[in-house]
């Protein structure tokens, strides 16, 4: 059995220093990993990253990460993602890592992910070049994400783990405006974790969604959004095949 | 929910082109539109409160990551939507570590 943490949407400042780290230091009570699903920042500033930084420094289980969208807005991602790495974050962005947990290798696919929407109800890369850039983003992230989890197939990882900021369902976005669901996630997410594999999908962005969802090749999906699950972090128990 | 019975007061800074105090249905909109962006653009970044028009009142509601963003939330929105009936329901989030785990076979 596979024990896995998982929040996200922390936006840690300044003032949330040491609020989440009670919590995270009984990790290796209940968990063989953590995940933190993007929006660890308000601003995406590098004295927000130092906060979440010494947040997850030395602890007890692995951490992988995707940024979100607040993490970008101070357009220093790279930076940010520096500064969680050199706390021993590991930071995905369109790419894999493997976690060796209790005898099994655990892969992990993760990328921030972006908008566009649901079928039938979503962008189109048509039109003004803003419009396609926008959609043609949102491919190249499921494109990556899907290559990721196929890499981590093909390195004989027991279970597969799909992490996005983004939101690949409309399932777990329920409660949130139906209208602003084509900012909150894209099919397109679902399709690369469908085609390629995978055995749950981590997400977050969606603060008034709903945890439980489901793709419709039938991977499980979950909002891990800390208003959310109302918690420091949720475990998944998962079982290698 | 805790309502604001009285009217808040003063201090407030619209961007330029904001309505004044009227209470016209359609104004509210724009001021609660504008209150967005502020909550968006200031230090809190906040972008998951929901702020609503109900029934000529304001609903503000939403989880934030700690106490003194709840404090300077609220205190936005007395600035921004001075004059208007409004109701909140901000909570800050929970950190306490599960109580169990889900179990996916």
């Amino acid at each position: 059995m596979i024990r896995v943490a998982a929040v996200g949407d922390i936006h840690m400042g300044p003032d949330s220093q040491g609020l989440l780290r009670p919590a995270f230091d009984t990790l290796d009570e209940c968990a063989d990993l953590l995940l933190l699903a993007g929006d660890l920042t308000r601003h995406g500033t590098p004295e927000e990253a130092r906060v979440v930084a010494r947040e997850v420094r030395g602890l007890p289980v692995p951490v992988v990460a995707v940024l979100g969208n607040h993490d970008h807005h101070d357009e220093q991602p790279e930076k940010v993602t520096g500064i969680l790495q050199e706390a021993g974050v590991t930071v995905l962005e369109g790419e894999g890592t493997v976690v060796e947990c209790a005898g099994s290798r655990v892969g992990i696919a993760g990328t921030k992910g972006f908008c566009g929407g649901f079928v039938g109800r979503s962008a189109g890369e048509f039109g003004e070049p803003l419009m396609k850039e926008f959609v043609r983003y949102t491919r190249r992230s499921a494109d990556a994400l899907h290559g990721a989890l196929e890499d981590l197939g093909r390195d004989g990882c027991d279970v597969r783990i799909a992490l996005t900021h983004f939101s690949p369902v409309a399932d777990t976005l329920a409660g949130e405006p139906p209208e602003i669901y084509p900012f909150l996630g894209s099919y397109l997410l679902a399709e690369a974790i469908d085609t390629a594999g995978a055995d749950l999908s981590v997400h977050g962005h969606a603060h008034m969604g709903t945890e439980h969802g489901m793709t419709a090749g039938g991977v499980r999906v979950r909002n891990v959004a800390q208003p959310v699950i109302r918690r420091a972090f949720n475990v998944y128990q998962l079982h290698a095949a | 929910m805790r309502p604001f019975a009285q009217p808040a007061s003063g201090g407030a800074q619209r961007p330029a082109g904001s309505s004044g105090d009227t209470d016209d249905a359609g104004h509210i909109e724009y001021r609660v539109a504008h209150l967005r962006d502020r909550l968006a653009a200031e230090e809190l970044a906040e972008l998951g409160v929901r702020a609503e028009v109900r029934a000529g009142s304001v609903v503000v509601s939403g989880t934030v990551p700690s106490a003194e963003c709840r404090e300077v939330l609220l205190r936005t929105v007395h600035e921004e939507l001075a004059g208007l009936a409004v109701h909140t329901d901000v909570v800050v989030a929970e950190t306490a570590s599960p109580d169990h785990a889900e179990d996916l076979p």
